[in-house]
């Protein structure tokens, strides 16, 4: 058979069976290729097709759950945080009130000498009031903090005692509040000071704008009083 | 001789010069690769039998794979398209084995 005798019928079936051969391997080629979709019929398609879709709609619709979801834990985050924050301050604001933690500010340091022991008490109590009534916002006597319930005594004479604790001279009263209301309210004419130097005491007032009460004052919890519901937001 | 020579040639070439097949055909290239087996196995069992002529092979070699792509272009057309390929599937193979056995008892003799 060789060499091969060249006619056009061998020819013929020479370039049909080389189409053969080609459909052939391209064929195979093209399933051994791994994408299910070639040469897939027009209603699998179709189908595939609408299963997609079908998916999507699905997908897309829990996405917009789960972006509203998040969008609701955004916000009730940023609304408890907002909460945390004002919890917080209002902590500290009462805080100071109550005297359960430092406070720092501008303020006046209020030195008592009494050299003679002519001041009492009640001298202390109406320095204090005099303090309060000019606006002061956190006071420490001596190592003692004065919150509402701070009341003065002398269980002997010369001996004063301050929420029970015992205080002696010099008495120094660190003041937080404005300097300006605070100064003049000691040194009015028939006022404080000039009432604790008729007792020969000397009393100093030294204004700054860094005072440090730092004294404290246990939490306590009332026994009795309780917050009444709905009665403001206090 | 040259028919051997063309069939691997075109094994050849459709593997490895990856021939872009037209969108519009490629439902009919796997029918039509089993039709025109089933002309090559009925041309060698001819050449086998002593009776083979050429243009008896060219002619039902073309008119094999023009009837099966047509039969399954209809069928799509008609939404039976893959029942209808398969169809032609069965038949085809059905006539592969007819003529394999037949070629199988001429080498065998048996």
């Amino acid at each position: 058979m060789w060499p091969p005798r060249v006619s056009r019928a061998q020819l013929v079936v020479g370039v049909l069976l080389f189409a053969l051969g080609a459909g052939l391997a391209i064929q195979v080629r093209t399933n051994t290729e791994s994408d299910p979709l070639r040469g897939a019929r027009e209603s699998d398609l179709v189908r595939v097709l609408d299963e997609l879709e079908q998916r999507t709609q699905r997908l897309e619709a829990e996405k917009h759950r789960l972006e509203v979801s998040r969008d609701q834990l955004e916000s009730s985050n940023n609304r408890a945080e907002e909460a945390r924050q004002q919890t917080d301050q209002r902590a500290q604001v009462l805080g100071i009130l109550a005297g359960t933690v430092k406070a720092t500010g501008p303020g006046i340091t209020l030195t008592i000498n009494d050299p003679q022991g002519n001041v009492r008490p009640d001298m202390l109590l109406d320095t204090l009031q005099e303090l309060r009534a000019a606006g002061a916002e956190a006071i420490q006597i001596n190592q003692v903090r004065v919150v509402a319930s701070t009341w003065f005594d002398e269980p002997v004479q010369g001996q004063i005692t301050i929420d029970g604790q015992r205080v002696t001279a010099p008495y120094v009263f660190k003041v937080i509040g404005n300097p300006q209301d605070l100064q003049p309210a000691l040194n009015i004419p028939g006022g404080v000071i000039r009432t604790l130097e008729k007792k020969q005491a000397q009393a100093v007032v030294v204004p700054s704008q860094q005072v440090l009460v730092d004294a404290l004052r246990a939490p306590t919890a009332p026994d009795y009083a309780r917050s009444a519901p709905g009665a403001g937001n206090g | 001789m040259i028919a051997v020579l063309g069939l691997v040639l075109g094994v050849v070439v459709g593997f490895f010069a990856r021939p872009v097949i037209p969108h519009e055909l490629e439902p009919y290239l796997p029918i039509a690769v089993v039709a025109a087996l089933d002309a090559v196995f009925g041309g060698l069992r001819a050449l086998l039998d002593g009776i083979f002529d050429d243009k008896v092979f060219v002619v039902s070699f073309l008119s094999n794979v023009v009837v099966a792509a047509l039969i399954v272009f209809l069928g799509d057309k008609l939404g039976v398209g893959a029942q209808l390929s398969t169809g032609v599937v069965v038949v085809l193979g059905i006539r592969i084995f007819s003529n394999a056995a037949a070629i199988r008892r001429h080498v065998f003799r048996a």
